[in-house]
């Protein structure tokens, strides 16, 4: 018994050993969390006091249709954003009080900012233009919409605000000095290069995204099929290769390039949208029956000279998005069946006359030899061989 | 032996054109009157030095062949990839040499390469048979040139396979098989050419052809271009390398191609004909030839008395 208390006891002690170094480590944990909080806390202006609740992880409730929604803030995340400088109440209007009554409304992209002003114009700075564009555009539609329309893309599924640009963290230190010499506030001259310098490198994206963008609702199968039932039911006009856009892509020339990740050679949005107007024109993407579109049968040729500068009013026939659907494309379909069916007997016929003629010159005494590569060694079945 | 029809008429041909003193012609005639009856045995008894002992491509047929077969063969691996996109294997493969910015620029240099083959070729071939014809030493036969005996010996030579004839047919220079190939490969060539040139200039094509036609022509050459470098790849694996490399009595491989020589056996065997102008045109083989049976008791002598000399003479 005494020897088993022992045991109890030694354990006891080491027990008391790790819960002590556990607490140790947990208080040294805790300060190190509260000086991060302390410090993501002053990491950007929060001036409207949101971050009071904000900033607590896992802040966030299960709405009425039982779906998580999560809303706590990432401070040291969102300064590094595009909106850093924007004010939390200048997107979120609809909040004029703390503590805010549950929110109803989203945030829609067409708010005017009330703290930021377009410093060419003096004017409230607002994405409006850019909206109203999008709002023309095919994929148009309310953020509230229901329906086929909410399968279309909203702001934020292609502007998903990624932080792809980490050099901002620390704007270089030799421009930033020379700059503070005239403006004083070292954060303002921060602030202004990293809005400059985003501008000035080049963050569009690459071919191969722009693809992959909008092949993830025009490749989608399930999606594409349903909005051309919906047309049909509807006797709506879809294009000609809206249900092919992403496959027969892939298959032309310009879409195997891209995969490999070809800068010079066509994406969707170099069709698409307009060249000269580039930045307004691929939120303006319009159907190609659309007097407007650069892809429409008027507006073609000038498209295409883009970058095949010697293209005539013939070359608008060649077909951007082949495929061999017998739908689509009958022409090509017959070919490539015919082509299939010629290969298969050109290809089984030359293996059938190969190994019949293995077997007749075995047959008549030729063996594979490696050395010297001679022939007449082995016994023929005609009995003419060679004197030995 | 006794030469058929056909054979005495290229002999007679070939010692006519080489212009052979009589001395010469009779010792030809006496060879081949010794020679045994039976060419299989004829071509399983002589002594082939392994990379070759007669002459069968001059050193311009030597370059073309390696320019067409190493650009070819860079020209699928750049091109493959690319057409095969989404293969497993498409990406590696491409890797390897660069990625596509750098493949496209050796796909296009090597077509560039292959072209010039071409040329080569049509040059050698024309400029070739030109000066032959100045020689008067021009034999149709002799050429590549498909006749209606192709018909005939493939028809024969298939027979001899299944068993139904003891001889493989009296073949020429170029045999069905090689004609079969060799104009295969000209019209995959051409294909090649005129469908890859679609790709690099869409626009001249679609300027010199009517507009109704550009699709259509546009269509069709996307379809060919990988089409028909996978059925040359596949007929060069599947039939050229077995042909060349892989058939009994091939293998390891022909040195054709690096020598420019044929084997005796395979002469005889496969271009007889061919085989019957050397007689005409080396007197060395002559006389090979004969040291080759007699050591082996093969050659019938006039003491034999068991056959007269071909008698060519009223063929000419």
């Amino acid at each position: 018994m005494n020897i088993f208390h022992g045991r109890i006891m030694k354990y006891t002690k080491t027990t008391s050993c790790l819960l002590t170094t556990t607490r140790y480590l947990l208080l040294g944990m805790g300060l190190l969390l509260a000086s991060g909080a302390f410090n993501n806390a002053f990491s950007f202006e929060d001036d409207e006091g949101c971050l009071m609740c904000h900033k607590y992880p896992m802040m966030g409730r299960i709405t009425d249709d039982g779906v998580k929604r999560l809303y706590y803030v990432m401070p040291n995340v969102y300064q590094r954003t595009v909106h850093r400088n924007v004010p939390c109440g200048d997107c979120h209007s609809y909040i004029k009080e703390l503590p805010h009554k549950p929110v109803k409304e989203g945030v829609t992209c067409n708010s005017e900012c009330h703290s930021i002003k377009n410093p060419a114009t003096g004017k409230q700075f607002s994405h409006k233009v850019i909206y109203d564009a999008y709002k023309q555009s095919i994929h148009g539609r309310s953020k509230a919409a229901e329906g086929p329309d909410a399968d279309k893309p909203y702001c934020i599924t292609c502007h998903s605000n990624p932080l792809y640009n980490p050099a901002e963290a620390a704007p270089p230190k030799h421009i930033v000095d020379r700059c503070v010499v005239c403006h004083e506030d070292r954060k303002f001259a921060e602030r202004w290069y990293n809005h400059t310098s985003r501008r000035i490198r080049e963050v569009r994206r690459t071919s191969e995204e722009i693809v992959h963008l909008c092949s993830s609702c025009h490749g989608n199968k399930e999606l594409v099929e349903k909005h051309v039932d919906l047309a049909k039911a509807e006797n709506r006009d879809l294009g000609k290769k809206f249900s092919v856009a992403v496959t027969s892509y892939k298959e032309s020339f310009h879409g195997k390039l891209t995969q490999y990740g070809f800068k010079k050679t066509a994406n969707c949005l170099n069709c698409h949208a307009q060249e000269k107007n580039y930045f307004r024109s691929v939120h303006e993407i319009r159907p190609s029956r659309d007097p407007l579109s650069p892809v429409h049968k008027d507006n073609k040729l000038e498209t295409c000279q883009q970058c095949h500068v010697h293209a005539d009013e013939n070359f608008v026939n060649i077909d951007p998005h082949p495929t061999s659907h017998r739908g689509d494309n009958p022409f090509r379909y017959y070919a490539e069946t015919i082509y299939n069916f010629v290969s298969e007997i050109v290809i089984a016929g030359l293996v059938g006359i190969s190994l019949f003629e293995t077997f007749g010159r075995k047959r008549d005494g030729a063996a594979w030899r490696l050395k010297f590569g001679s022939t007449w060694r082995r016994k023929s079945k005609h009995g003419r061989d060679r004197v030995v | 032996m006794i030469l058929s029809d056909e054979a005495k008429n290229v002999l007679e041909t070939s010692m006519r054109q080489n212009k052979i003193t009589d001395d010469e012609r009779e010792e030809v005639l006496q060879l081949i009157a010794g020679l045994p009856d039976d060419r299989v045995l004829l071509y399983k008894n002589v002594v082939s030095n392994p990379i070759g002992d007669l002459p069968r491509y001059s050193i311009h047929i030597r370059i073309q062949h390696m320019l067409t077969f190493v650009t070819f063969l860079t020209l699928a691996f750049t091109g493959l990839p690319i057409h095969f996109g989404e293969a497993f294997w498409a990406q590696p493969f491409n890797s390897i040499l660069g990625g596509v910015e750098i493949t496209r620029i050796i796909h296009r240099t090597l077509a560039s390469i292959m072209i010039f083959s071409m040329i080569y070729h049509l040059f050698t071939i024309t400029f070739g048979a030109l000066w032959q014809l100045k020689r008067g030493r021009f034999d149709i036969r002799r050429t590549v040139i498909p006749l209606w005996k192709d018909v005939r010996d493939f028809n024969e030579d298939v027979l001899y396979f299944a068993g139904k004839r003891t001889q493989r047919p009296e073949m020429d220079k170029f045999m069905y098989k090689q004609k079969i190939h060799y104009f295969a490969a000209a019209f995959g060539n051409m294909v090649m050419i005129i469908s890859g040139s679609t790709f690099l200039f869409p626009e001249f094509w679609a300027a010199i052809l009517p507009g109704s036609l550009t699709s259509y022509f546009q269509e069709l050459m996307r379809l060919s271009h990988p089409h028909e470098a996978l059925l040359a790849l596949l007929v060069i694996a599947f039939w050229h390398w077995y042909n060349v490399h892989l058939a009994p009595g091939r293998f390891p491989m022909q040195w054709t191609f690096l020598t420019g020589k044929i084997t005796r056996e395979h002469q005889i065997e496969e271009h007889f004909l061919e085989y019957l102008r050397n007689l005409v045109e080396i007197p060395r083989e002559r006389a090979l030839l004969r040291d080759m049976l007699e050591s082996r008791e093969l050659l019938v002598t006039q003491n034999d008395d068991v056959k007269p000399v071909t008698d060519t003479a009223g063929l000419s």
